[in-house]
């Protein structure tokens, strides 16, 4: 077994299959976060029916989803009709490659991992294309143009703000950036005296037009092209398409994370001080108090069922929380923690956004791209590249 | 701003399709064309030539009932056409019988129809405001908007018992008296609102995105809003201080004191922001509506049986749309012999080409929901 | 140069997401959940048609006069009776009532001279055949069975 592990193909090997078998059910979570999220800002409840408080949603979706008829429109172009959604789906899983989840949880530290990470989001966007086009309907091929125009307008800002973040760590590596922040003691959005701001903003709006949400969701404009390039797709290529922007959204938010805030690293990860109630005492009583709340639930729940599951997760969030208070599962656990945490609040952000703003007009789209972030990125990349010349020496 | 100041070219009918031209099918089955609504856009790219609307998926020939109908009855049948506002259709309907009739309103039951009509002007505009909004792709205001029609609908249903098409009014007069709570109600309605109308500024008024999505859009300049017959917040935000509670009070409107909200260049922001003003004068109207509500009977002198003398009436009130009216003709038996209904979405929706040539499809919807249409009026 | 300063700070934009995120407060919720939670229904509410009868003798407080049928927009009700020849009175027979064309006016209920004929709170008027919409005597008298949810 040891044997096995140390053979450096295996642990890579094995993180891919979980990733790729776990994932769909990441995201079957994060689309209950959002409807529930969403509920919130919107003074409802969201899904309430399957399982407590909606918490088995996401497998009655799946399964629903996979038992539903399979419809190719007759006169769309079948091959590519079918490829366009596993294109897209395997793009955006590829990416999640170079995500440096933890410390030791990751599949390949390649020293290109953010050039890897844009380029397969830029094949991502041909997935997109590809599907609205084969399906032959008016709808689809505007969303699948849309997105096109959409997608190569804001690589180039998302682009600039990369640069800066790498010109600021020295490196292409995901772990080699994490490790530039760990050496210089501060998140790369606040380096340079601050100025590193200025790329971080650019990052989240460009990566939120790059990942088709709200304002930017222009290709699946729902009040404007019914559904965008996916008008025509059911079932389970449908929610292909789901995952892939689902997991677009993962790698966007664990891109910026990384570049802009320490990845894995906790808050201060230089102050020696905070190691305690950071490392162990925050994720510990995070976890105690949802458990908690859990409990609350399994007394108010009317249904033997619904009280069993609710009891369950209450074991289930206390055992994590023990885990933490543990040092050898901790120090295992707590790059992970971090990063995942980290990464709820960028998906929470990129839903919030959502339940706020109005949608962008097509044009409006190509002017904020192209008159006011790309400048202000070039803007920001230089002023960075100058402060970093005379600061650093 | 202005991104649609493109010059539209004149759409060659009927001639072959050019090659860069593309004809799409909007509707009837389509997420924003508010019911079933069919426009036909000829597009080029994005760019919108022209727009042909197909109507009448919902028509029910409500007209041609009125003549199988006694007067009483035909009254329920005026709600199901602007169901949004129906207790505004209630009133113009009831008011162009008691002009056939001769009959005098009770001042109670006047004041008691302003104050209902007012907070039905205010539950339409608060669900234009919900749709208007989800159409430019802000998906919160239309639960917030539902939030506070829910309390208006609240009103309706403890006065007579029902929420949406309420028939709340009788020819003559009214049939329920107000109940215990009624006033207090109104008057909590009213704080609630003009709190809550913060909260819409708040989300969309200063909000960039929505001001550039409204802003320049749908531009209908006051002359072509008389060309085509538009009234309503339309015609405000034209320039035109054209209000039918104004210009030729009814039901007692010119005893309460409330100003005509105007803007400038009749674009969808301007549209947006008379609506929002007029829900802050509507509260204002109920406000003294309710604290002079006169005591006094509800109903004036009409028998059971509703047999105008023979004639004919027209009377438009300013309906939350626009200007409503209803024709009716009376052969002096228990039925009438015609009525007709100027319905102010169908008059209002004739300029959805004028206002959509050269602008882009995210803007048919916008202008689509910016004109407030219920096809449950427009297809009659 | 204020207004530039607003705009690149974003603050309208922060405004919005500021107004939503304090929305996220639990007592704000105002989602009702119909079938575990039922809403009250006002007092005057006009749904599910009922035929009184006198609450000691349970005898009908129809005098079959008709005027409901006449008064109804949809002609939607039927009454039947025939002339009693002890008390020279007119005895209901059948009373039919078709819900499924019924939009609860409340001019039937109006036009009732002896307040037989009323319009109840009852809103829950599913069934699972077009005929179990038309309602007879006895099913507007006694009311529609009660129908209990689990959910």
């Amino acid at each position: 077994m040891e044997q096995l592990l140390a053979n450096p193909y295996v642990p890579p090997l094995i993180l891919t299959a979980v990733i790729i078998l776990v994932f769909p059910l990441i995201a079957g979570y994060i689309v209950l976060a959002e409807r529930k999220v969403l509920a919130d800002l919107q003074v409802r409840l969201g899904p309430m029916r399957v399982g407590p408080y909606g918490v088995l949603q996401p497998l009655a979706d799946a399964l629903k989803l996979m038992l539903k008829e399979d419809v190719i429109p007759s006169q769309s172009d079948k091959w590519i009709f079918w490829l366009a959604p596993v294109l897209s789906t395997f793009t955006a899983l590829s990416a999640f490659a170079v995500l440096p989840l933890s410390d030791r949880f990751f599949v390949a530290d390649v020293n290109i991992g953010i050039l890897f990470i844009l380029a397969m989001s830029s094949i991502g966007a041909l997935g997109l294309i590809l599907g609205g086009w084969s399906a032959n309907s008016k709808y689809s091929l505007m969303g699948s143009l849309r997105a096109a125009a959409q997608m190569v307008s804001y690589e180039v800002p998302l682009g600039f703000a990369t640069v800066t973040a790498i010109m600021c760590a020295g490196t292409l590596s995901m772990q080699g950036v994490i490790a530039s922040q760990l050496e210089r003691g501060v998140w790369g959005a606040f380096d340079n005296y601050g100025l590193m701001l200025i790329p971080t903003v650019l990052f989240i709006i460009a990566g939120t037009a790059e990942t088709n949400r709200a304002p930017f969701d222009l290709p699946e404009a729902e009040s404007e092209l019914v559904a965008g390039f996916h008008t025509e797709y059911s079932g389970f290529r449908w929610a292909l398409f789901f995952l892939a922007e689902y997991a677009a959204i993962v790698v966007i938010s664990s891109l910026c994370v990384t570049l802009f805030f320490g990845g894995w690293l906790r808050p201060f990860p230089n102050v020696a001080a905070l190691e305690m109630p950071l490392n162990t005492a925050f994720p510990a009583a995070l976890f105690a108090l949802i458990a908690l709340g859990c409990s609350k639930g399994v007394f108010r729940q009317a249904l033997a069922g619904f009280r069993l599951v609710m009891a369950a997760l209450t074991g289930l969030f206390l055992l994590v929380a023990a885990a933490f208070a543990l040092p050898a599962a901790n120090e295992l656990m707590i790059g992970l923690f971090w990063f995942g945490f980290k990464l709820a609040v960028m998906v929470y952000m990129f839903i919030w956004y959502r339940g706020t703003f109005p949608r962008f007009r097509y044009d409006q789209l190509m002017d904020v791209g192209w008159k006011w972030l790309i400048p202000i990125s070039m803007f920001g990349l230089i002023l960075n590249g100058v402060v970093q010349l005379f600061a650093r020496g | 701003m202005a991104e649609t100041t493109l010059a539209p070219p004149e759409v060659q009918a009927e001639t072959l399709l050019d090659s860069n031209e593309l004809v799409l099918n909007m509707g009837p089955q389509h997420p924003s064309t508010h019911g079933v609504l069919r426009v036909i856009l000829k597009l080029d790219g994005e760019t919108v030539l022209g727009t042909d609307c197909v109507i009448g998926y919902l028509h029910r020939g409500v007209e041609k009932i009125a003549e199988n109908r006694t007067f009483q009855q035909f009254a329920p049948y005026v709600d199901r056409m602007d169901y949004v506002a129906a207790v505004s259709n209630g009133l113009g309907y009831c008011m162009a019988v008691e002009r056939l009739l001769d009959v005098e309103v009770p001042p109670r039951a006047q004041a008691v129809r302003v104050i209902l009509t007012e907070i039905n002007r205010i539950a339409s505009h608060l669900l234009w405001l919900g749709t208007h909004a989800l159409d430019i792709g802000a998906i919160t205001p239309v639960f917030l908007c539902f939030r506070e029609r829910e309390e208006a609908l609240k009103i309706f249903e403890n006065y007579c018992g029902a929420r949406l098409t309420t028939h709340a009014f009788r020819i003559g007069g009214l049939q329920y008296e107000t109940y215990d709570t009624f006033e207090k109600e109104c008057l909590d309605f009213c704080d609630l609102m003009e709190q809550k109308l913060k909260e819409y500024h708040d989300l969309l008024t200063g909000n960039r995105i929505w001001v550039r999505r409204t802003k320049g859009v749908g531009i209908l300049n006051a002359a072509d809003c008389k060309d085509y017959g538009v009234t309503g917040p339309l015609i405000r935000a034209a320039g035109v201080e054209w209000d039918l509670r104004k210009a030729q009070p009814y039901c007692g409107y010119e005893n309460y004191d409330f100003d005509i909200p105007t803007a400038e260049t009749g674009d969808t922001f301007d549209r947006y922001m008379v609506r929002m003003e007029e829900m802050v004068q509507s509260c204002r109207i109920i406000r003294q509506a309710v604290d002079a509500l006169p005591e006094g009977p509800i109903k004036g002198k009409v028998g059971k049986v509703i047999k105008p003398p023979p004639g004919e009436a027209y009377v438009s009130i300013e309906a939350p749309k626009g200007e409503l009216g209803y024709y009716i003709v009376s052969d002096g038996s228990l039925n009438p012999y015609r009525v007709r209904v100027r319905p102010p979405s169908f008059v209002n929706l004739g300029a959805l080409d004028k206002m959509c040539r050269g602008s882009l499809v995210a803007d048919v919807v916008a202008i689509i929901g910016t004109i407030d249409i219920v096809l449950g009026e427009v297809d009659r | 140069m204020a207004s530039l300063i607003k705009t690149f700070l974003l603050t309208d934009l922060l405004k919005g997401l500021w107004t939503t995120f304090k929305n996220q407060k639990p007592s704000k919720v105002i989602t009702e959940q119909y079938p575990l939670n039922r809403p009250p229904v006002a007092e005057r509410y006009r749904g599910a048609p009922r035929l009184n009868t006198h609450p000691e003798t349970s005898e009908t407080l129809c005098i079959s006069c008709n005027l409901c049928a006449l008064a109804c927009p949809e002609q939607l009700i039927v009454v039947t009776s025939e002339r009693n020849p002890e008390t020279k009175r007119k005895d209901l027979t059948t009373f039919t009532y078709d819900v499924s064309r019924c939009m609860f006016c409340g001019l039937c209920e109006d036009a009732c001279p002896v307040d037989a004929l009323e319009l109840t709170q009852d809103f829950e008027l599913a069934t699972y055949t077009r005929e179990g919409q038309i309602w007879d005597r006895q099913m507007l008298e006694e009311g529609p069975l009660p129908v209990r949810y689990t959910h």
